[in-house]
């Protein structure tokens, strides 16, 4: 299939700081595209340029295969965009931002399609109030109604969590969702946080200083057996032996006094701790990270990352 | 294309700030028009005293056009503000709001929105101008009366019969909306180098304040420098009350004002085709 | 021979005590003529020709009361005449009361001949020395050339038609010396021609003149005072 998105080699200095560095990468129709990096790793510059927001120094990019450009920004009707913030006109009411907005794509578009985005991110019932009156998920809904109003193939969104409360992220991820599988959109997201992106991506890019770490299917990158469980557990270092000549023995990384830490799949987690309780040990927590985010974090060193608590 | 600037005239009409502009205008209108009704025997005698010292000048000299030429004179020093309040703000502002981004990711060309806004910027100008001339004209004529007007320049006095008055104000106003469309342009032109818009409101306002000072100084050393300044053509209107009229002069003034436009504009569209958007 | 001195000495002083005489005759005969005038309302053209002052040829109704008032009224127009003292009347150019009049030869002013008289009032006033050029055949005054106290010299010249019997003048054109005028331009703020280069003031006055033509007279109606008081 052809990519709708392809980016060769994109660079960008600014004042002498490379904000995004040879970076390559293509998005195919049907993909959800994560797009994740510590914040300043060079997502919203690379995001930007696929926009035509920012001209890169060097590189280039295509849009279902023709070459973006100032001269062909009408490439850019295929896409819908909600970058960063979702700042609005916020002395105009939430219809008269997604009209405007609207009225800037190229086609013409009828009310009836307005009412229809509005529905879809359900805002319906509140687009006549002025949008500084609106929350930041409706503003972020009302970003996506004004990405989404011209029916494009491919959706840009930028940290479309940022500032959400936890009802109003998992609100979020439910609307991505059903963009991709009820609309057929094809999705580039972007995040700070990992597991944000493993919840709907399909396929994922991890940069970090502007270049590529890593960019593959999400299930092949995120494989259960590359997780690594890390057991709080009083007088580590006496189960060294009883591990190593255990089954356990190929999946121990580290041992610390009072930290093991294993490598493997998920799922025989529940079969490791009944062992260590045979083995009389006294387990405080078993807490499991997959070894792309550990090291993702090693990167970032990003607290804002949270643990998954098993 | 006119689509596009419904839309932007649409966004300044409905912004409230927009309408300050058209209240400062009335209110200093107003405020001269009391200070005229009250003190203006005594201003103009004081203005006119080379000349009643040797003739009587009589009639009614406190008269609908003269008040109107007073406004004029000290609003068209204040109107490059008001200008600039809408125009400095077009790109910067929405950059500002965070909305340039959004609206540069739309399939429209940077060149067109530029024009587009700064159409919108004109179109708001000349409801300004309209506004100005409705209040300062038709409300003086209407309290004062019509009537010959006298016109003080530094070395000679002026006095135009009441019915050869009217199309002087209608070319002054005319040529006012050319020099503040030069000013629009100005704004504009700042305004795409920045990110927020108080400082291109401020910068037009400076750059207008500076060049005026320079144009009335009486110093040799900026005669060089006066017919290259903007500023120096902003009152042409002024021409318009002088008799003979200097139609020349005036063309030539509307001619670098013209290209004074011609080129913040290039400028302005020049430097935002490039620009990265990084509000 | 000595005789003959002093016959023609005594007919020397016969004759300038008679022509002395006949000056001062013409003057008065003059002034009286022009007394008999106590008011007049004129239809009028108005030119002002002064290097500052620009106005365009005004018409207007002049109201004149004796001695001294007149008034140019344009139905709420404006309008600029000299002050008081010249006055657009030739009346004020001739010296109220006693004069010593004095003959200065003859000159022919438009295909007239005219008889210059000089005229030095008696009683001190604005008027120091006047010089007239008189039509005797049909009495009226061609020309004035006055040296005032306030207003240095002035000239007059008039033009007689319709009402020469009255003494009254079609166009009368006054010459004077006008003072320089000029405001700060950081407060005016003048446009100018930005390529012209001004040349600067000598700041020395200016001959000025400004012509009034008459159309037509409506002669002794009895005005009253108010005319020249209206506000307006």
């Amino acid at each position: 299939m052809e990519p709708i998105i392809q980016a060769r080699n994109l660079t960008k200095t600014f004042k002498g700081f490379k904000a995004v560095d040879e970076l390559s990468f293509s998005i195919t129709p049907g993909d959800i595209y994560g797009f994740l990096g510590q914040n300043g790793a060079g997502k919203s510059t690379t995001m930007r340029m696929l926009l035509g927001l920012i001209f890169p120094d060097s590189g280039e990019i295509l849009i279902n295969g023709s070459r973006l450009s100032n001269s062909s920004r009408h490439l850019l009707s295929g896409i819908g965009a909600s970058i960063e913030r979702p700042d609005m006109y916020g002395y105009l009411s939430g219809w008269d931002n997604l009209r405007i907005f609207a009225a800037l794509s190229g086609k013409p578009i009828p009310s009836s399609r307005l009412y229809e985005v509005l529905e879809i991110v359900g805002l319906r019932g509140r687009e006549k109030d002025k949008v500084k009156a609106y929350s930041q998920g409706m503003k972020q809904r009302l970003g996506i109604a004004i990405a989404l109003v011209h029916s494009p193939q491919l959706l840009i969104l930028d940290e479309p969590t940022n500032g959400l409360d936890p009802q109003g992220i998992a609100e979020m991820r439910a609307l991505v969702l059903s963009l991709s599988r009820d609309h057929n959109k094809t999705i580039l997201i972007s995040s700070h946080l990992l597991y944000e992106i493993e919840q709907v991506a399909t396929r994922m890019l991890v940069i970090h200083r502007g270049r590529k770490v890593v960019e593959g299917l999400v299930r092949e990158l995120l494989n259960p057996d590359e997780t690594l469980v890390d057991i709080q557990v009083a007088q580590g270092e006496q189960l060294k032996d009883k591990l190593a000549a255990s089954q356990w023995q190929t999946h121990v990384t580290a041992i610390t006094h009072n930290t093991l830490t294993l490598k493997m799949n998920t799922a025989q987690v529940p079969e490791l701790n009944r062992w260590l309780v045979q083995q009389g040990a006294l387990v405080s927590a078993i807490n499991s990270k997959h070894s792309l985010e550990a090291y993702f974090l090693s990167l970032t060193n990003d607290k804002a990352a949270p643990d998954r608590n098993i | 294309m006119i689509k596009l600037l419904r839309i932007e005239i649409y966004k300044i009409f409905r912004r409230p700030r927009t309408y300050i502009s058209f209240g400062i205008v009335l209110a200093i209108a107003f405020i001269i028009q009391l200070a005229m009704y009250s003190g203006g025997k005594d201003f103009m005698s004081f203005g006119m005293q080379g000349v009643t010292e040797q003739f009587d000048v009589q009639g009614n000299i406190i008269n609908g056009y003269l008040v109107t030429y007073i406004i004029l004179q000290s609003l068209l020093i204040h109107i490059p503000l008001l200008v600039a309040l809408v125009a400095g703000d077009m790109l910067a502002g929405e950059a500002n709001l965070g909305t340039l981004r959004l609206l540069l990711t739309k399939p429209v060309s940077r060149a067109r929105l530029v024009l587009v806004k700064f159409v919108a910027s004109v179109v708001y100008t000349l409801l300004l101008i309209t506004w100005l001339a409705v209040t300062a004209l038709l409300i003086s004529l209407l309290i004062f009366g019509e009537g010959d007007m006298v016109n003080l320049k530094s070395d000679a006095f002026i006095v135009l019969l009441k019915d050869d008055i009217m199309w002087r104000y209608m070319a002054a106003f005319v040529f006012a909306a050319l020099a503040m469309t030069t000013i629009a342009a100005l704004a504009a032109m700042l305004s795409a180098f920045a990110d927020n818009s108080i400082g291109p409101i401020m910068t037009t306002m400076g750059i207008v304040v500076v060049l005026t000072i320079l144009t009335n100084l009486e110093l040799p050393m900026f005669n060089v420098i006066k017919p290259y300044l903007f500023t120096t053509h902003m009152i042409g209107w002024k021409g318009f009350f002088d008799d003979p009229v200097p139609l020349k002069a005036i063309a030539n003034s509307a001619v670098v004002l013209a290209l004074y436009t011609v080129g913040f504009l290039g400028v302005t569209i020049a430097y935002f085709n490039k620009k990265d958007i990084t509000s | 021979m000595t005789k003959k001195w002093i016959w023609m000495l005594c007919l020397l002083l016969v004759h300038h005590a008679a022509s002395a005489a006949d000056a001062s005759q013409v003057f008065y005969a003059l002034r009286d003529k022009m007394l008999k005038i106590k008011d007049y309302t004129a239809d009028v053209k108005v030119k002002i020709d002064v290097a500052h002052i620009r106005i365009p040829e005004v018409k207007g109704k002049l109201y004149f009361k004796s001695p001294d008032k007149m008034r140019l009224e344009r139905n709420g127009g404006i309008s600029v005449l000299p002050k008081k003292n010249i006055n657009m009347s030739v009346r004020n150019m001739m010296p109220a009361g006693n004069v010593t009049a004095l003959d200065a030869g003859y000159e022919t002013i438009d295909g007239k001949k005219a008889r210059i008289i000089k005229v030095i009032p008696e009683d001190e006033g604005n008027i120091v020395l006047s010089k007239l050029w008189i039509d005797e055949v049909l009495m009226v005054v061609l020309k004035t050339e006055t040296t005032t106290r306030d207003e240095g010299m002035v000239v007059m010249k008039l033009k007689y038609g319709a009402y020469t019997v009255q003494g009254l003048p079609d166009q009368l054109t006054v010459l004077m010396d006008v003072k320089d005028y000029k405001l700060p331009a950081g407060v005016t703020m003048d446009y100018n021609d930005p390529t012209e280069i001004k040349k600067p003031k000598d700041g020395k006055p200016k001959k000025g003149s400004i012509q009034l033509t008459y159309l037509k007279y409506t002669i002794n109606t009895g005005l009253t005072d108010e005319v020249f008081n209206k506000k307006k």
